[in-house]
């Protein structure tokens, strides 16, 4: 019953309910489920396993009938307190937040089992709660989907924290005289299986909430409500007012996370939700939207599940600043809904798609980065099937336009999954253009030292030659000092740059067969990279740039081998980030390009990926006592390259957004066009974002001030043991990125 | 807290095959040789951080191995199966990652999944060891490439064996 109530969310009223009818026929099995349930959810609240703990929670809700007095609502009030707690200790207290929005969301449950004698408690709960609901935290203006990088860019939807919007519908629902027109009631028991003369009340079990407020394993952030379809002239989904919004929502959206072990059994019951809400409130399933458009002007209140299920799915996708689990699980999820109920959810998708398309230029960043690996993905799962015939117009815009930006970035990553020709075969003639035909070639790259008129040519093939007949360390220093004497005789100013070329120009190619080969090629040349790129700055930016002109067809691969090198340490995270934002700027024309949004957001990803386990060796509870000053150093030392990487990133995106002294010549000069001008600030105001966000991030999470909280809880004793950022590595890990992912 | 039994069938269970292997162990041991008794498998793979992977095209490459399989996780090292005569990819590799979660997540998340337009198999493994990497049918790749009747040009076509007899 429990694990039913953890991993099947929408049944939680249903398994309850038996509970309800056996106190009719047997009451001590009543009495002994409350006591497990009860023993298991003050375990999740010692523990901060909040999910778990609001759904435990919510099957006693369901109970409300039969327990004495005031039941649930001595806990929630016990919570409240908790809340008033935190928040004068901390105004920028997350636990409270969490905890406000569980006892938002158990209010409903508790008036569907309780009855109308409780609505005057939850109106009291709801006044003290409303405080906290409505007020907006520093780090809420960052985690909104959309942000306006420019002054003409169109806004689908503001800003709805999801405890803001759950307040807001709770007073509607209390002023409709709670209604809760979508749940359905729970019936009494028939009177004549009634088995006890008289019905038995049980206490509400004492729950204990410790103090300190165990956080729990998870990174707590404010929660932004997303959707999709809201706002549009007929609305498919329940409307942002309507508590059914949040409730529907957050069943789904605790299905699909709870249960990440079996994608299958997901999409099964999402495909069927409507039967766990009154089902009247649903079009039939797998409705033409046409058809449903004419239903709702006709009069007819209601919706449409397959739209309520995508946008939950993409709520997740989208959710900022970290989702809950690897977002490939939320492509698999998608992926399986398509197989399940295929006409049903195929068109919701569609116009899913078309809508975070259009919205592009003013979507965040990084969920428009989100977007394009699930959709290249997602449609790898289907034949590569899309109508690019719609996007056909957009064809003519600049290539600095998000739109245009993402179908270019879009066809890249399909055939990083396939191949060019494969990928051709699936977009209309109109779009060939864009898959060159030497893409087909089964052949590596061209290397550039084969042409005489390259300089330092010969030296540029001795190296290969080198390489591949497994050459040692000293023959290539020796073509490399050669390349340097030459250099520095012709007055080049750093004679290191044209050796590092040609040594991991020559090492690209002599590994060009698959990322293996290149692997042993530069484990192989490892030592002399590594001397040159120590020696110079600008040689290590030459690596990277080396990498990107060999493989500027496949920037999937240039991608990969920089993560290689970055684990190697011939290049730095700062060097990568400076060559990025640097050396290959231009005028800011690289913005527009995903490939280098993946690079810098894959090395960032690497750097904070490292600080997090550097705080979990530091929270370890056997940590020994004689480590602890080298932990700390290292996370002291650590912190402060990251935020040094940072400010770099930030000073030079904020710089570009506000003129940028490259932009504003190429402007004047002609070279770019006042219109690609904007667009490129307008990227530069998007990137800037998003690396904000980032940094703050990890000042919430490895800052001094974060450490040094999770470092008193855990000397608050064995009782409030915090599991540190586990999971929540895990799911950054492969995410958002993927210092893994290129 | 002891683990519960989940409400539906977990992805990221060992396939019988790794099961079978334990039997045949366990079952067949000579009571002469006196061998020491194997270590669980269950245990073996409890921190398994390799994947076997089936069903894979013969032109599947690695770059576009590494572009799915990231997305559960940093990739330690990536084995292509060869053809044991011939050393041209057969079908199947070893996908090895830093962390054993990661592993698991493969399992639920790209496992039965698409790549190449495949639908791919995954398995936990107990690691990769020289010579794993070679098809082991008596032609050089995989054993159920050798006796398929079905025409796969994914995967060289008939089974090879079927040619022999004049398919």
């Amino acid at each position: 019953m429990i694990q039913l109530t953890l991993e099947q969310p929408f049944r939680i009223p249903y398994v309850a309910l038996v509970a309800v009818y056996t106190n009719s026929v047997q009451p001590d099995i009543t009495a002994e489920a409350i006591k497990r349930v009860a023993a298991r959810t003050q375990e999740t609240l010692n523990n901060g396993q909040w999910a778990e703990f609001k759904l435990l929670l919510r099957f006693l809700a369901c109970l409300q009938s039969v327990f004495e007095d005031d039941g649930i609502f001595t806990i929630l009030q016990q919570l409240f307190d908790t809340v008033v707690d935190l928040q004068s200790a901390n105004e920028n207290d997350v636990v409270g937040i969490e905890l406000v929005k569980i006892i938002l969301l158990t209010i409903p449950y508790t008036l569907v089992s309780g009855g109308s004698r409780f609505h005057e408690h939850a109106q009291k709960i709801l006044e003290k709660t409303e405080i906290v609901a409505n007020n907006m935290l520093p780090m809420e203006g960052l985690i909104h989907t959309y942000a306006n990088p420019g002054e003409d860019g169109e806004m689908p939807m503001a800003y709805h924290s999801v405890i803001g919007l759950l307040q807001n519908q709770l007073t509607r629902e209390a002023e409709a005289g709670w209604t809760l027109s979508f749940i359905r009631p729970f019936l009494a028991f028939p009177a004549e299986a009634v088995k006890v003369t008289e019905p038995k009340s049980h206490s509400l079990p004492a729950f204990t909430i410790p103090s300190p407020v165990n956080p729990g394993p998870n990174d707590l952030f404010p929660e932004s409500y997303f959707s999709l379809y809201t706002g549009q002239d007929i609305e498919s989904v329940p409307s942002l007012d309507h508590l059914a919004a949040s409730l529907i929502r957050d069943s789904i959206v605790d299905t699909i996370d709870q249960l990440d072990f079996n994608r299958e059994a997901v999409a099964k019951f999402l495909v069927d939700m409507d039967r766990f809400w009154v089902t009247e409130k649903f079009a039939r399933r797998g409705t033409n939207f046409e058809k449903f458009k004419e239903l709702v002007k006709g009069g007819e209140k209601i919706w449409k599940l397959e739209d309520i299920l995508v946008e939950a799915i993409f709520s997740q996708l989208f959710k900022l600043p970290n989702p809950a689990h690897k977002l490939v699980y939320y492509h698999s999820v998608i992926t399986e809904c398509c197989k399940i109920a295929p006409s049903a959810i195929a068109p919701s998708l569609g116009r899913a798609i078309r809508t975070v398309y259009k919205n592009l230029p003013v979507l965040d960043l990084e969920l428009a980065y989100r977007f394009l690996d699930w959709f290249a993905h997602h449609v790898s799962n289907f034949e590569f099937r899309w109508r690019w015939q719609e996007w056909l117009d957009d064809l003519s815009l600049s290539n600095l336009h998000p739109r245009k930006a993402f179908i270019m970035a879009a066809l890249e990553r399909e055939i990083r999954l396939s191949f060019s020709k494969r990928v051709r075969s699936t977009i209309p003639e109109e779009m060939h253009y864009l898959i060159p035909e030497r893409l087909d070639e089964d052949k590596s790259p061209d290397f550039k030292y084969d042409n005489e008129a390259t300089p330092y040519a010969k030296e540029g093939r001795d190296l290969l030659a080198h390489l591949r007949k497994k050459g040692s360390s000293e023959d290539f220093k020796e073509v490399i000092t050669r390349i340097q004497e030459q250099a520095s005789q012709q007055g080049v100013a750093d004679p290191l740059v044209p050796a590092a070329d040609a040594f991991m120009t020559a090492i690209c190619r002599a590994g060009a067969k698959s990322l293996s080969h290149v692997l042993s090629c530069i484990e192989r040349g490892k030592e002399q990279l590594l001397s040159i790129a120590n020696e110079s700055e600008a040689a290590r930016r030459q690596i990277a740039a080396s990498v990107v002109e060999y493989w500027k067809d496949q920037s999937g691969v240039a991608v990969r081998i920089i993560d290689l090198l970055l684990n190697y340490t011939v290049l730095t995270p700062m060097a990568v980030v400076q060559w990025a934002l640097g050396d290959h700027l231009g005028a800011g024309e690289a913005l527009a390009k995903a490939w280098v949004f993946e690079a810098v957001f894959n090395t960032v990803l690497k750097v904070t990926k490292r600080n997090r386990s550097i705080i979990v060796a530091r929270l370890s509870a056997d940590l020994p006592q004689d480590q602890l000053p080298l932990v700390e150093a290292t996370l002291a030392k650590d912190r402060d390259n990251a935020r040094e990487l940072f400010k770099y990133i930030e000073d030079t995106l904020r710089g570009l957004a506000q003129g940028g002294d490259t932009l504003l010549e190429a402007e004047s000069s002609g070279a770019v066009s006042a219109d690609d001008g904007k667009l490129i600030r307008a990227w530069a105001v998007r990137w800037h974002r998003v690396f904000t966000r980032k940094a703050q991030v990890e000042e919430a999470v490895v800052g001094e001030e974060a450490v040094e909280a999770r470092v008193k809880l855990l000397a608050a004793g064995s009782e409030a043991k915090p599991e540190p950022m586990d999971q929540d590595i895990k799911a950054e890990a492969a995410n958002g990125g993927d210092a893994e992912m290129s | 807290m002891p683990p519960n039994r989940s409400t539906v069938e977990r992805l990221d269970r060992p396939s019988t095959y790794a099961t079978s292997k334990r039997r045949r162990r366990y079952r067949a041991p000579d009571e002469h040789t006196r061998r020491p008794p194997s270590p669980d498998p269950e245990e073996k793979l409890k921190d398994a951080t390799t994947l076997y992977v089936g069903n894979l095209s013969f032109y599947t490459t690695e770059e576009q191995i590494h572009e799915l399989f990231s997305k559960c996780g940093e990739i330690k090292r990536l084995v292509m199966g060869l053809d044991r005569f011939q050393k041209t990819p057969c079908g199947f590799c070893f996908v090895e990652y830093y962390n054993h979660q990661d592993a698991l997540d493969c399992m639920k998340y790209i496992g039965g999944t698409k790549l190449d337009e495949r639908i791919i198999r995954t398995d936990l493994d107990e690691g990769f060891a020289e010579g794993r990497q070679y098809g082991r049918g008596k032609s050089g790749g995989q054993v159920r490439d050798e006796y398929r009747d079905t025409f796969d040009p994914g995967r060289g076509g008939y089974g090879r064996s079927m040619d022999d007899e004049g398919f």
